[in-house]
Parts: C-alpha cells; structure tokens; sequence
C-alpha cells in the first residue's frame, strides 16, 4: 500500500521567489519499506523532509503529496505529526526552559488524545519513558534537563529518536541522523530505529554515508539532485556512491534528458 | 526643626509623626527630602517612568491589621518566618521557634541595639526619594545576623503584607548581617490587597567568605506602588546571589545596588512577567570596586498587552579592579503588538584587564523553536504558550525553595496560559 505520494512537487524557500529548490521532485514510499534518500549537499533533501512536515520557511508552488490517500497540504504541521509524520532533524533546536520529559509527555499526551487513546499522568509516563530511553540508552538525567538545551550534537540526535520512540510515527524521515555521532551511538540508535520499524511504517533515511545503512537496512536508495530523483535502485547503489560519486548518475541523468 | 517642603506629595507623606527611634538617620533623611519633588520624567534616570499616576493619589499611614497568611506559608519554612503587616510586626502572624540559636531574626523594634549599621551603607550611590522616605519613616522591619561561620541549612521566611481599604504609604525595612563564613538562604516576599504605595528598603552586608541566597517574590496588589532599594555589599570572597521575581503591582521599579570586594561572586537575575498597563522598572548598580570578582545577570521580561518594561543596567569597574569579569543579559518577549520595552546596559569600565559582556534582546517567540514544538504534534497555541512559559522557567528552574518554586511555576503557568498543558515540571 502506497503511504506516501509525492507528485511533481515544487518547492522554493518563503519570501524569496523565482529560486526553487525542489523542480518536480516525484516518489513513492510504500508502508513497510525503508528508502535511503542520498545526494550532492544542497541538493534539497531537507528541504524535502522539512516541506513534507510543514515547516514555515518553505513554500511549496507546485505539485501535491498525499499521504494515506489525503492532501498533506491541507494538514497544519502539528496535525500532520499527530497524523503520524515525524521528521528527525539535522539541526534540532534548543528550548530554554521547558523540560524534557514534560515536553515529551505532552507531545504522547496530545497524540494519544487525537487517536482517542488514553493519556498518561506523570507517573504512568514515568514508566513508559523509562522503557523508552532503555531503548535509545539515553542517561535519565536528560530527562530532567530543558529540552535539548545545552545538549551535544550526538546527544541532541539521541533526543530526536527518543520522540521518535515516544511518538511511534509511521512515516519517519530521519535527516543525517548519522552526523554527529559515535560509532557506538549510531548503532545504538540504528537498533532503536529498526525495534520500531514495522509492515505499517515507513523509513526515509537521509544521509551521506553508507555505514548508518548497513544497520537500519533500505530496500532502495534515491538520489536526489537540483530538486528533483535522478535514480532509484536497490541498496548496493549506497555502496556504488561511496565508491564513485555522484558525477556518474548527474552524467547518465543528462543523457537520459534531465537536468 | 521645621522644614521647607515644596512638594506637596512628599510633604504630605512626612506631615504624620517622625517615629521616636533612629532620630537621627530620620532627620538626616528629611533633609535630604527638603525641598524635593517626585522625579519627571525630564529626570534622565526616570525617563521611561512617569509617576503622574502616583502624584495624584493620596496616601496615608498604615494602621495595624490582621491577615489571614495561611495561604502565603511555605512548607520548608514553618517556624523560621517573619511577618509583617502594614509595616507593622504581626507577632500571631510570626514564627521563629526553628531559628537556630545564634542567629538573630527579629523585628527591628525589639533588635535595635544590635544595628548600628542601620542606614550606614552607601556604596557609592546616592539615596533616591523612595529610601529617603522609608528611612524617615518606617514603622518596624526585621533584622537578620547570622554569627561567623554559621550555616544555617532551613530557609528563612520575611513575608510582607500590605492590606490597604483606602490608600495606604508602607515602608518595610530590612537589615541583614551575614559575618564572615556565614551561609544563609532567604525568601523575601510582597504580597497585598488594595491601594498602596510600598518602598521597601533591604541592605545587606555579606561578610567575607559568606554566602547569601536571596529570592525576592513581589505579588503586590494590582493598584498598588512598589519602589525597592536594595544596597548590598559583598566582602572579599563572599557570594551573593539574588533573584527577583516582579508579578503584581501597577507601576514597580527595582534598584539593586551592590558593591563586590576583592573575589566576590554575585549574581542578580530579574523576571518581571506583565500584562494590561503595568509598568516595572528595573535600575540596577553592580560596582566591582576590586579586582578578581564576578557577576552574572540575567534579567528577563514578558511584556504583555499595553504593558510596559525598562530595564537599566549600570556597571562601574573602578581603575583599580583588574580581572574583574561582569556579565549582563537582558532577555525580553513582547506578546502584544502595543508591548514595548526599554533596554540599555551602561558600562562603565575604567580598569584594563576586564572581561565585561552584555547583550540585550527585544522579540517575539521564534518561529523555529514554535516549528520545532508543532512538529511533535503540540497546536500553535500549545506551542505557544509552553515557550513563553519556558521562557520564564528558564529563571523559575533555579529557585532552590522546592515550594517556592512550584507556587510561582503555577502562577507563572497560569499567567502564560500554559496551565492547561499539565504538569510541566
Ligand atoms: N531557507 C532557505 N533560504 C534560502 N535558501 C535555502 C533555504 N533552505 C535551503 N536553501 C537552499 O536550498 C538548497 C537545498 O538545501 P537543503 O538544506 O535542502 O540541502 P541538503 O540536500 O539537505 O544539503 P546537505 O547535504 O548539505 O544537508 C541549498 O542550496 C540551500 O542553500
Ligand atoms: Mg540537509
């Protein structure tokens, strides 16, 4: 079943016209598959990731994404993370004040309460989360902490797939969850990553880097450049990237007529 | 001795009775009141803060009262508290059964052998007509020695209640001694009903070595007048470190002077959370008058509606106090269109080898920290008002008083509209 449907879509960023940044970008994810987005930097894979969970500083011009069979666009962006969308940032931001396990708690709460579901009080959310940092072997103490406040660059990653876990979504898009962290953390969170995927969830790994795929495993890597999917293949593509760049696919799109 | 004052709003403050003790720090007071008037806003230090208001309004001397405190009593504080009602000592209201034995924590009409120092600190700044008219003429206020060396590991507990049926002047006074090594925490708090003008005076001297915790909570009335000094001086090594915390009160002003000797640690952080057409004022006076001290301050406010905050923060490293290191941030959330807030640091820094910063910020939330909280699914409105309370947690998290702080938390919360999101401690 197709999840995720991505047509024609244009994207450029708010306030700024006439510079797209995504030129007819099309793909489909299906539930229960795991693609690997990859590309030249600044080729729009975030911008990708950030258009479909609707953040402010794009504009989308052209083109339409449904997911589950709806209009995204017609969602807000918290509507659309209660619908089941999350992204993993790669730059993820501080919040000064605000603790984590209460934002944690609320962020369940609010979606428990979209689906009709039981929301947890403190102390019921006290032994899910337990469960949860178990998962992603966060230290308690960032529980504690103002979110993301002050965090590392690894441990700010950690986070993202804490909600994640919290938030259980079915479509994640998990950008360049791979930069920033130790060896052993990425297998840690690679594991996380994969205990939480299931047939009806999908995963849109973004990144540059082979290695994070040889753990959280996709069935097909796209390569996307200037705003568009010049390639889709199966995961050995990852591979032949690492090995010869991404001249070779820009070259075989040109003589294939796009550019 | 008659006295020549012009300035019928000021004249009529002092036309009651000069209170019989301290004769002398009370005339020195009036004299120096004679012949003034209420600052204008042509007074470069009152710019942003005109007092027509206040200038209009009459007010009288408070007459005793009784209160019901329960609902002001924190539970880590039971038996080591002070009250104070209408400037008048409540001893029902009162107790100190837990203080421990050496230290001295008692009202200034039964204390006052033991304060000499009573109105001798200066630190360089002179005194503004708000001390002026508390030192002529307050009524009571509380004295607090802790001998050397003393740590004293409960909290202390100075609750001012203001209740006003028609307008009332108050003048609470505080003197607090902390010898050297000495260690001490303190919940200062304002609250009342009704009416009133209130200018507390606190002065504080931190011996060397000392450490001094000082939360200070003003809740006062919505129709009411607050203007607080606070001198402090800290001696060689000693820490200082105070919060104030501005709720209530329609037009308050806050003027913390304190003085660092050699290696003195002070921080002194400020929130003011305002709505409607309150007004709060915050002028403060940090002097490293010798090399190797620290301070560290963090002044923010939430300004809402046609509110209105200034914040002025003057610090002088004199010639001589090199390593000084002084840091000062002023973090301002407007949530209105007709907010408006004005910040200025004044440095002024006449030593080489200094580490000084300061930085100010004026805005609204941002985008991407409300983005950010969208995309966990939480409503726009949610976000928003989780932020503004994160805003001010920021400062709320570090009150060590756990009753304290999860009381003002909900007041906060309450204020921000985030009281609806649950339980965000
Ligand atoms: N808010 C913005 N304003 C202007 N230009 C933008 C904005 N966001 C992205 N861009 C531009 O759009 C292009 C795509 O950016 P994007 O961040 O999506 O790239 P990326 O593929 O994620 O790159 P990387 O691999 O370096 O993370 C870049 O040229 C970038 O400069
Ligand atoms: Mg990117």
């Amino acid at each position: 079943m197709v999840m995720l449907s991505i047509k024609n879509l244009h994207a450029e960023a708010a306030g700024k016209p006439g510079k797209p940044i995504l030129r007819g970008l099309s793909l489909e994810v299906e539930a229960g598959e795991v693609c690997a987005l990859m590309g030249p930097n600044g080729s729009g894979k975030s911008t990708l990731g950030k258009v479909l969970v609707g953040h402010p500083a794009y504009e989308v011009t052209g083109g339409e994404v449904l997911f589950e069979g709806k209009n995204l666009f017609d969602l807000e962006p918290d509507a659309r993370a209660r619908a089941g969308i999350f992204m993993g940032f790669q730059h993820p931001i501080e919040v000064p004040g605000v603790s984590n396990a209460a934002f944690l708690r609320l962020a369940y709460n609010k979606k428990a309460e979209a689906e009709g579901r039981d929301e947890l009080d403190p102390l019921e959310f006290d032994d899910f989360i337990h469960e949860k940092i178990k998962l992603v072997a966060m230290k308690e103490e960032f529980l504690d902490r103002s979110l993301n406040e002050g965090f590392s660059g690894g441990e700010k990653k950690r986070n993202e797939i804490l909600q994640m876990a919290v938030l259980e979504p079915k479509l994640a898009i998990l950008d360049e969850l791979d930069s920033g962290l130790d060896i052993d953390a990425l297998r840690v969170l690679g594991d996380a990553v994969n205990k939480l995927q299931r047939p009806d969830r999908a995963l849109l790994i973004i990144t540059h880097f082979p290695r994070i795929l040889e753990t959280i495993q996709p069935q097909y890597v796209h390569v996307l450049s200037g705003g568009r999917i010049l390639k889709s293949a199966g995961k050995e593509l990852a591979i032949e990237l690492e090995e010869r760049g991404y001249d070779w696919v820009l070259e075989e799109a040109a003589a294939g007529g796009v550019r | 001795m008659t006295l020549a004052l012009t300035s019928s709003f000021i004249a009529d403050l002092l036309a009651g009775p000069r209170p019989s003790e301290w004769g002398d720090l009370r005339k020195a007071a009036e004299a120096r009141l004679a012949g003034r008037d209420l600052p204008t806003s042509s007074d470069e230090d009152w710019k942003y803060t005109n007092l027509k208001a206040l200038g209009n309004l009459a007010f009288s001397p408070a007459p005793r009262a009784a209160v019901d405190i329960s609902g002001h009593l924190l539970p880590e504080m039971v038996g080591t508290r002070q009250v104070f009602v209408n400037g008048h000592h409540a001893p029902h209201a009162s107790c100190a059964s837990a203080v421990p034995a050496g230290v001295r924590f008692l009202p200034l009409s039964i204390a006052s052998e033991a304060c000499h120092s009573l109105g001798s600190l200066e630190n360089g700044a002179e005194q503004g007509v708000f001390e002026d008219l508390n030192t002529a003429r307050f009524e009571d206020g509380a004295v607090l020695l802790v001998p050397k060396n003393m740590k004293v590991a409960l909290p202390l507990h100075l609750l001012f209640i203001t209740k006003a049926d028609t307008p009332l002047a108050v003048f609470p006074r505080v003197l607090m001694v902390l010898e050297r090594g000495a260690e001490l925490e303190l919940v200062e708090e304002h609250y009342g009903t009704g009416t009133y003008l209130s200018c507390p005076v606190v002065e504080v001297r931190v011996g060397e070595g000392a450490v001094l915790r000082h939360e200070r909570v003003q809740r006062d009335s919505d129709e009411a007048f607050h203007f607080g000094t606070l001198r402090a001086e800290v001696a060689k090594g000693g820490q200082y470190h105070s919060r104030t915390l501005s709720f209530g009160a329609r037009l308050s002003r806050q003027q913390p002077w304190v003085r660092l000797a050699e290696g003195a640690e002070v921080s002194l952080d400020g929130l003011a959370l305002l709505d409607d057409h309150q007004v709060a004022d915050t002028h403060s006076f940090l002097l490293h008058a010798e090399p190797h001290a620290t301070s560290h301050q963090l002044h923010k406010c939430i300004v809402d509606g046609q509110a209105r905050a200034i914040f002025n923060g003057q610090i002088r490293v004199a010639p001589h106090a090199q390593g000084t290191d002084a840091r000062q941030q002023s973090r301002n959330l407007l949530l209105s269109e007709s907010a408006r807030m004005d910040t200025k640091p004044q440095l002024e820094i006449y030593a080489d080898d200094v580490k000084c910063s300061h930085g100010a910020t004026v805005g609204q939330l941002d985008p991407e920290e409300l983005f950010y909280l969208q995309s966990r699914g939480l409503n726009a409105d949610d976000a928003r008002n989780l932020l503004t309370y994160g805003f001010a947690g920021d400062v709320l998290n570090r009150i060590p008083v756990a009753s304290l702080r999860r009381a003002l938390r909900q007041l906060v919360m309450a204020r921000t509209q985030a009281d609806s999101l649950g339980d965000l401690s």
